[in-house]
């Protein structure tokens, strides 16, 4: 093979590279996924129906005892609860694949380096494991929805929509979170600790399984940094057709857009410091 | 003497073979540990159940109002989902401590090696790390039987008795998980645990009263031992007590012997046959 040929391979190689490398990447962390598949799909089944029965059940005969037909927002706490628990879920995934996984890629397997000699920018890293997160984020909602759905908690017939509520949600806290994780060098329990005291408040105090005006007024502004909040609320428009003011849902989606867009520049940045040097 | 009838020898050893009786030790180095390294996580954990009850009793709270409580009673929500949370907090200490923690020291630390290669033997190491899960359960107990009683939710005397109820509901967990970790070999099965704790802490009348449930679903549910602890300690903190909360002691006692048989064979099997 002549060295004019070899050339012409590697340029068509580094044009691929250029132009799907985040696709790669993201087709890396797929096959990667199907190592823990099993448990992935246990829980994207078995959680919708649990939370069914626990709370949609079980402590909406509870709620429905107290609050007679009016219900909660006008509907039955269970329609009340399903978008709101199916953007949780979506939360919950983009907590896990945004914090151990990253430090993993950086510093345990150091594949994230190894995908910048392949080589692939820090921008394509950042994206591929987005692309992938989304991936996975829209596949397990789809499943809540459909479960919801099938019991009766979905009625409106937009409530599709919850899926990609949940996706923007998702990456609305998984993005800033990617960040710090890319920026951390020693694993001295930050995962844990941050798990305990922002994403587990953020969850709690966001209106998930109760209204946010429940809570005492110096918890609720709690819930409106929490990107579960303007999640669960866009998803209960779409959902139920709550009846929300036009100015409130376009505050829900410019602040998940903006922490979504702005927390993937931050990762892009601290993976460039971390990558090109 | 062969080798074959030495080992047979010292297997018939009993538990002189497998006990030093030096648990502190690894007691003490899980201590030191502990300060060095992780004592944030550790006090993180303490947070946990109170944004729960902040969340749940408070905000779910308004929605629901009272409940009705075994004698008839009617006790606000807050005074009963508190309890439930201090017994489900009682289990993640442990568990946390047990599975997560167990899991590195053996897959990575190569912790146990080591200490097998001194004169510890299983059962001391088995003791020592379930010992340090019961003092994390502890020591969350009583934080949070401290921001109940600020909260008004302690319902009787009883309460003080939550304490040791806790403990003992933490060496429950942290004997059988220890066992149960030794298992797992990769970080993804640890998601298992999840898998088992969660529904069980949704499910085990810890939001709700039992008697929601058909009756099929409630033997299930009675079964599980978080189920027994939540009504130990809610027993307790309401002021309900009679002869019934024996069963719940009498569970984990029962928990406690066989989870750390279980640990303390698999630990022989793994690192000394």
């Amino acid at each position: 093979m002549g060295t004019a040929s070899l050339t012409a391979e590697a340029r068509a190689a580094a044009v691929a590279s250029r132009r799907f490398g985040a696709w790669f990447v993201a087709e890396h962390h797929l096959r990667v996924w199907r190592r823990y598949l099993g448990v992935s799909v246990a829980t994207a089944v078995g959680t919708p129906f649990m939370y069914l029965l626990a709370f949609g059940i079980g402590l909406g005969v509870l709620v429905n005892a107290n609050t007679g037909p009016a219900g909660v927002d006008g509907v039955s706490y269970l329609v009340f609860i399903a978008p709101a628990l199916i953007a949780t879920s979506a939360v919950m995934i983009a907590s896990d694949e945004f914090s151990y996984p990253v430090m993993q890629g950086l510093k345990w397997n150091r594949v994230y380096f190894g995908m910048h000699a392949a080589p692939l920018s820090a921008r394509q890293v950042v994206d591929g494991l987005m692309i992938f997160a989304s991936i996975r984020i829209a596949a397990t909602t789809l499943v809540y929805f459909l479960v919801m759905a099938a019991f009766g908690g979905v009625p409106a017939a937009t409530g599709v929509l919850t899926v990609p509520v949940a996706v923007l949600s998702g990456i609305a806290l998984g993005a800033p979170l990617f960040a710090y994780s890319a920026s951390l060098r020693e694993d001295r329990g930050q995962f844990a600790v941050m798990q305990r005291v922002l994403v587990l408040p953020l969850t709690l105090f966001s209106g998930t399984l109760f209204p946010l005006d429940q809570l005492p007024a110096f918890l609720q502004p709690i819930g409106w940094l929490s990107p579960l909040w303007h999640g669960a609320e866009l998803g209960r428009v779409v959902g139920y057709g709550a009846d929300r003011p036009g100015w409130l849902i376009a505050v829900h989606l410019v602040f998940l857009v903006v922490l979504a867009v702005a927390g993937w520049r931050l990762a892009v940045r601290v993976m460039r410091g971390r990558l090109d040097t | 003497m062969s080798a074959v009838t030495e080992q047979r020898l010292l297997r018939r050893g009993g538990v002189r073979a497998l006990y030093a009786g030096n648990a502190r030790a690894v007691v003490g180095r899980g201590l030191v540990a502990t300060r060095s390294s992780n004592w944030v996580v550790m006090a993180s954990g303490f947070f946990e159940p109170v944004f729960y009850l902040l969340s749940l009793g408070v905000g779910l709270g308004a929605l629901i109002g009272t409940v009705t409580d075994a004698t008839g009673r009617e006790i606000p929500y807050a005074a009963f989902i508190a309890p439930a949370l201090l017994a489900v907090a009682a289990m993640n200490g442990a568990i946390y401590d047990s599975t997560w923690n167990v899991f590195f020291k053996m897959n990575f630390g190569k912790l146990y090696e080591g200490m097998l290669a001194t004169s510890l033997g299983p059962l001391d190491i088995a003791l020592g790390e379930i010992l340090l899960a019961l003092f994390r359960g502890a020591v969350y107990g009583v934080g949070f039987q401290i921001v109940m009683q600020l909260m008004g939710l302690n319902l009787s005397w009883w309460a003080l008795l939550a304490v040791p109820a806790v403990c003992l509901i933490a060496f429950g967990f942290a004997a059988v998980g220890m066992g149960v970790t030794s298992y797992f070999t990769t970080f993804q099965q640890m998601e298992w645990i999840m898998f088992v704790l969660t529904p069980m802490f949704m499910l085990s009348a810890t939001f709700f009263p039992i008697t929601i449930y058909p009756e099929p679903v409630q033997w299930f549910v009675m079964a599980l031992p978080l189920w027994h602890g939540v009504e130990l300690i809610r027993g307790l903190t309401t002021g309900v007590v009679g002869p019934e909360l024996l069963v719940h002691v009498a569970y984990y006692a029962v928990m406690i012997v066989v989870g750390l048989f279980f640990t303390t064979r698999r630990l022989r099997a793994l690192f000394l046959d």
